[in-house]
């Protein structure tokens, strides 16, 4: 099965090149002078642009500034910034949307993936083509995903609207981005769109590694359809679930785009994510030091996210 | 010999088969419909667009509009496009030297500073923006493509650098080994054996660094302010009185989308795995 290259596995270890057991003659080269040479210039760019702004973020973190007082940084006070967060009801507000939102569109999309992955797994010619579409989403800017489905969910103009009005007429002029809950599943409907294809295709590649005899068998054993999905083809995709899993999570934690476009956070503070509650406060009402102490807070978040699950599929293994 | 099958089964067969078509077309649906929505609504004029009618005439007055109108995307296309080219245009050369050593040389540290780089891609986009902001405030930078540039090689570089390790580990190392067997130095063999063969991994190294900056919208929305938008930033600006302009949204909608759909479909293989490297930025 093809694995991709990001597999926590090799986070957790590095893979061994090269095994030892060729007995040719080994690699010559190893100029040190020409190694850092070549490295060094890449690494000065990370230490510039990567390592230089978490760092000064981090102090930024300890200190009040805000941008409408003084150009130049206030004094240090302490854990203030971060104890305020957790007084903060927009702050909380925002944890519990970005919360809801991972939990709404991870589910769905890795649904919606596994559908589209089992509808083309048979290499029909029409199947086959229409794999080729699901490479499409994904590549859209995440601006014009906000777009289109704004533009499809408008209760007056909007295609999907009138549609889902059509077969559920209760649903008739419905706003979808006006209500709290449907607000938030509409930019996750975006999202789905984009990413369960891509998804779709992963599983697609790992069920085809499945092979036919495991499930033929099965079959004469009188096994029906659900058990084989749920004894050996679930089983099997497991670990490309889990990496996907991964992706969906961290970049649901990172919603931005749809939500400036299709609700700037409204209604209410319903769809105010976490990205676009620091977005707020750091360029709306220019807090730097309370934005940099929450955005430490969500990488903190994502860290424990990574670990968990990095843990959970070693145990996997 | 094989008896035909019982009509019961005939049948049963034929609906299920009818019933795979109908669930792969309600695929191509649900996958290609928004996308030809909108470009439909590109070629749409200011009535047909609130309709849901599928007949209509085509016009192209729209992708007009957008041009004419200075404060639309006239100028703003060269500063997406500058940007873009740019951004790849310092990400793939310091890539390919880094990711070339770290794939072919063997040093204390290696794996270690491997992890890292790869860890800079978990950092949310905005703890760096705050720092960003600041400094390209004192520098007098806000609102110039340079700023995007430095912020855009934050993900592109590391990115690329950990694709571009796949690609020369992909390689054998014994092709290479030959050429130093013929007396060629390390970095003639780079240059005439190493860097041609990994060329595709360049260009879909390239193609990805390309899409990211093409489509990046956050930064673009904090460090610009009028001169130098990107596309997505300056689509914002196409709203009348009653929310965006549909049909000029859609066409400058087109604009952004058609080339990076045509890059994606060149390096459709590569496509999945690419982004599961790069997609946690």
């Amino acid at each position: 099965m093809e694995v991709p290259r990001t597999t926590p596995e090799l986070v957790a270890e590095p893979v061994p090149r090269a095994a030892p057991a060729a007995a040719h003659r080994p690699w010559r080269p190893q100029s040190s002078g020409l190694r850092w040479l070549m490295l060094g210039p890449a690494l000065l760019v990370i230490l510039a642009t990567v390592i230089y702004p978490l760092v000064t973020s981090f102090i930024t973190s300890f200190r009040d500034w805000r941008l409408i007082n003084s150009p130049t940084p206030g004094p240090y006070v302490g854990v203030s910034n971060y104890t305020r967060a957790f007084t903060d009801a927009g702050f909380l507000n925002s944890l519990g949307v970005s919360g809801l939102y991972t939990l709404i569109s991870v589910t769905l999309t890795l649904l919606t993936g596994l559908a589209i992955a089992l509808i083309l797994a048979k290499p029909t010619p029409l199947n086959v083509f229409a794999r080729t579409l699901l490479i499409f989403p994904f590549a859209v800017a995440p601006i014009l995903k906000g777009y289109s489905w704004r533009f499809m969910l408008n209760p007056e103009y909007g295609v999907y609207a009138k549609m889902i009005g059509e077969v559920f007429p209760p649903l008739k002029g419905y706003v979808w981005l006006g209500h709290e809950f449907s607000a938030l599943v509409s930019i996750a409907m975006s999202e789905i769109w984009g990413w369960a294809p891509l998804f779709a295709l992963m599983f697609i590649g790992a069920l085809g590694a499945i092979p036919a005899e495991t499930t033929e068998a099965a079959k004469m054993d009188g096994a029906t359809s659900f058990q084989i999905f749920r004894r050996i083809t679930l089983p099997l995709l497991a670990p490309v679930i889990y990496i996907v899993a991964l992706l969906k999570i961290i970049s649901a934690f990172k919603m931005f785009d749809q939500v400036a476009i299709m609700t700037g956070g409204g209604p209410g503070d319903s769809t105010q994510t976490l990205y676009y509650f620091v977005y707020q406060v750091a360029f709306r009402n220019l807090d730097l030091g309370y934005a940099s102490a929450v955005s430490y807070l969500l990488v903190a978040i994502m860290a424990v996210i990574a670990t968990f699950y990095v843990r959970t599929l070693m145990r996997g293994d | 010999m094989r008896r035909p099958p019982e009509p019961g089964v005939v049948l049963r067969r034929r609906l299920a088969q009818t019933g795979e078509v109908i669930a792969t077309l309600a695929v191509i649906f649900f996958v290609a419909f928004p996308l030809v929505w909108m470009i439909l609504a590109a070629f749409k004029n200011q009535i047909d667009v609130y309709s849901t009618r599928l007949l209509f005439t085509p016009i192209l007055s729209n992708f007009r509009a957008i041009f004419a109108d200075p404060i639309l995307l006239g100028s703003h296309v060269w500063v997406s496009a500058l940007v873009s080219f740019l951004t790849v245009a310092i990400t793939i050369p310091l890539a390919a030297a880094a990711s070339y050593v770290l794939a072919r040389h063997r040093f204390r540290g290696r794996d270690t500073l491997f992890l890292l780089i790869l860890i800079t891609q978990f950092v949310p986009a905005v703890v760096v923006a705050i720092p960003f902001f600041t400094l390209f405030r004192t520098l007098n930078l806000i609102d110039t493509p340079w700023a995007l540039i430095i912020v855009y090689l934050s993900f592109t570089l590391p990115y690329a650098i950990w694709m571009l390790r796949g690609f020369f580990d992909a390689l054998p190392v014994e092709i290479e080994e030959a050429s130093f067997i013929d007396g060629c130095n390390e970095l003639q063999t780079l240059r005439h054996v190493t860097l041609p063969l990994v060329m595709p991994g360049l260009l879909v190294a390239a193609v990805f660094a390309f899409i990211s900056a093409w489509n990046e919208f956050f930064f673009a929305l904090i460090l610009t302010r009028s001169n130098s938008l990107t596309l997505p930033v300056a689509i914002q600006t196409i709203s009348g009185p009653r929310g965006p302009m549909w049909e000029q949204v859609a066409a400058a909608g087109m604009l952004v989308m058609v080339p990076i759909l045509i890059m994606s479909l060149f390096i459709r293989k590569y496509f999945v795995e690419g982004i599961t490297v790069g997609a946690v930025k």
